[in-house]
């Protein structure tokens, strides 16, 4: 316990320089921006900001990235509130009783109750992340190259059961990422693959070429083609301080949205997306009067709240703690930690404890930030919604262009990303969903080195993986996950949960 | 329909990873040669391509809507055009370009507004790129030189 203290005040000293604090104040306003624009997702922006990174240290840039994620949170949830449409996937819950409260003149409420309730989940999830990281990272030392391939396999199998695609579309996704991860010169042998004879990709495609054609550059082609229509409350926002009333109803909800979101976050496969939505329907379960719900019930915006902010958090310990990204906004993150030069994994809290622990401080720095700067300025983020998409697309393509460049000086990027845009495009059309293709593509590298590794030890037996305890229960889990999502009974209700 | 389509763009996916593929050498379980894995990743994709052709006839039907060819096009066309046009000539006229083309994407679009919006972004992303950040982008190499 003092270690975990010790290790937090050092945290501190890290993120409170002028520099970190600047990042992150940096950080969480674009990331409200972007969150509460619609149309420019957290993912494109940390790859569109990549290069504004470039001059700092590894620690500032984390800090600043990290600030554009779970500013995005903050940011979805008002738009959410105000104009019924969730700026983020995971705001999606928020929509059904925050629009209804802002309808009836309690915006300002709802808004304030968000705020102060991700506020609170922020705040534990911070100190979990700093209670779990020394003993995670030690038990991932521990893992084999048979336990991570398994612990890989489970995300994925996550991933491809909570993807919003069908089963089969989503198993689709992830295989093409794994597939284009391939892509370059084979690390053991050097033979180049699948490079179509092109020199400049024997290194392999750059992750935020990819990403940024997949959410970039194909979100501005949808977004053109779906013109949103735009509810924005008209009537005033009201009190932003809940009355004792909201608060007495807030509390509950807020506490088991905050550990049903941090649990699931820390699943791999982006477990995160599911919390709101489970924290919805336990409130609704354990309510007296559940026909409130979807009528402004303060507890079906306290509760989904709490469980997106924890979740949004705890995400970060799979990736910090076994350099494994449980979804496409820290599959980014390790993206930018490679682009530093720090190879994420358990080893980075022990070599890089100033990135480690200053960057966990700086959460829960940028959450007090978001708390207090974000309320008052709410006016001017409802300002921002009237930036008409004729205007906000072209100065998206300008920035992803000079960012893509930028990463290599290398005009071939720039080019090579317009064909992921192309590809992306089609497979949304097409009714895949491209996040776990970003996740697949992550993790494939990673895949194939400890597949090759786990079968070298093992002298080609594929019954290393069942007859090694952990990796076998791993993959049992997997497996079953993925039988249950196939499943046409299971299958129903999953969809139900997925789309609210 | 849509099913229909997908298979077949999967299908399209793994054949050219197993034409690229073709010539790598597979190895054994044992030792792993390079291209082991993207042959079973081109035959699962193949697999799952094949199950959605199949499955995408029962059940109801779901339309793909139009493939309006302007979009794609002209925003993909702005991001190669900047690819063409950033080295010879620098971000003073890739800037505007893309800013351009890609506006010619909306219906929408007003040309005045669209100049004056063209030609303060082009500044601002070179105060900030270039200014704030000094990143190594060629502003305009035919006329400043660099």
């Amino acid at each position: 316990m003092d270690a975990l203290f010790a290790n937090l005040a050092h945290g501190f000293s890290v993120a409170v320089s002028l520099q970190n604090l600047g990042l992150c104040l940096v950080g969480v306003l674009i990331g409200t921006l972007v969150g509460i624009l619609p149309g420019v997702g957290p993912i494109a922006t940390i790859a569109m900001l990549l290069p504004l990174t470039f001059k700092v240290d590894p620690t500032g840039a984390l800090i600043m990235l990290a600030g554009i994620y779970y500013g995005a949170q903050y940011g979805g949830s008002t738009t959410a509130i105000l104009i019924n449409i969730p700026g983020e996937a995971t705001s999606v819950v928020t929509t059904l009783d925050g629009h209804q409260m802002a309808k009836q003149g309690r915006a300002g409420v709802a808004l304030g109750t968000a705020a102060l309730v991700s506020f609170f989940a922020g705040t534990v999830s911070t100190l979990l992340i700093a209670a779990l990281g020394t003993p995670m990272s030690k038990l991932a030392l521990l893992f084999g190259p048979a336990e991570y391939f398994a612990l890989m396999v489970l995300g994925l199998a996550f991933a491809m059961v909570l993807a919003q695609a069908s089963v089969l579309k989503a198993a689709a996704t992830i295989l093409i990422g794994v597939l284009l991860a391939t892509i370059g010169t084979d690390l053991e042998t050097g033979e180049e693959r699948l490079t179509f004879g092109f020199a400049e990709l024997a290194n392999g495609i750059d992750f935020a070429v990819l990403a940024m054609g997949v959410f970039g550059f194909a979100e501005v082609l949808r977004n053109l083609e779906a013109p949103e229509s735009r509810d924005v409350v008209k009537s005033r926002i009201g009190s932003l301080w809940p009355t004792r009333k909201d608060m007495r109803g807030s509390l509950l909800p807020m506490l088991r949205g905050t550990t049903v979101g941090a649990i699931l976050g820390i699943l791999p496969g982006n477990g995160a997306v599911l919390g709101p939505f489970a924290s919805y329907t336990m409130e609704k379960k354990l309510s007296r009067t559940p026909e409130r719900f979807g009528q402004g019930a303060i507890e079906g915006v306290a509760g989904p709240e709490a469980a997106n902010n924890a979740g949004a958090q705890t995400a970060f310990i799979p990736l910090l703690t076994l350099g494994i990204p449980p979804n496409a906004v820290m599959a980014l993150m390790v993206g930018a930690m490679t682009i530093h030069g720090i190879i994420p994994g358990p080893q980075v809290i022990t070599k890089s404890p100033d990135l480690f622990w200053g960057m966990i401080a700086s959460m829960w720095i940028g959450n007090a930030m978001l708390l207090v700067i974000n309320l008052p300025l709410i006016g001017i983020w409802v300002k921002m919604l009237n930036v008409p998409y004729r205007l906000m697309y072209p100065a998206i393509m300008v920035f992803c262009c000079i960012g893509i460049y930028s990463i290599n000086n290398d005009p071939m990027d720039v080019a090579l990303t317009a064909f992921f845009g192309l590809l992306g495009y089609l497979l949304i059309k097409l009714g895949f969903e491209p996040a776990p293709l970003l996740l697949g593509f992550v993790l494939g590298k990673l895949l194939e080195e400890k597949l090759r590794q786990a079968l070298i030890l093992s002298r080609g037996s594929f019954m290393t993986f069942v007859e090694n305890p952990v990796a076998g229960v791993l993959l049992l889990i997997s497996l079953a996950i993925v039988v249950l999502a196939v499943l046409p009974s299971i299958g129903k209700s999953r969809n139900a949960a997925l789309q609210g | 329909m849509r099913d229909f389509l997908s298979g077949v763009l999967l299908l399209v996916i793994a054949g050219v990873a197993v034409w690229q593929a073709s010539d790598l050498t597979l190895g054994t379980l044992r030792h792993m040669g390079p291209g082991l894995l993207p042959l079973s990743l081109a035959v699962l994709i193949a697999v799952l391509g094949v199950a959605l052709i199949v499955t995408g006839g029962r059940g109801k039907k779901v339309e793909v809507g139009r493939f309006p060819a302007r979009g794609p096009i002209l925003v993909l066309g702005s991001a190669v055009a900047f690819a063409v046009t950033i080295q010879p000539l620098g971000l003073a006229v890739a800037g505007p370009l893309v800013v351009v083309v890609s506006a010619f994407a909306s219906e929408e679009t007003r040309w005045i507004e669209l100049l004056i919006f063209g030609v303060l972004m082009t500044v601002f992303c070179l105060l900030l790129f270039k200014v704030v950040l000094a990143l190594p982008i060629p502003v305009a190499p035919w006329l400043l030189g660099y």
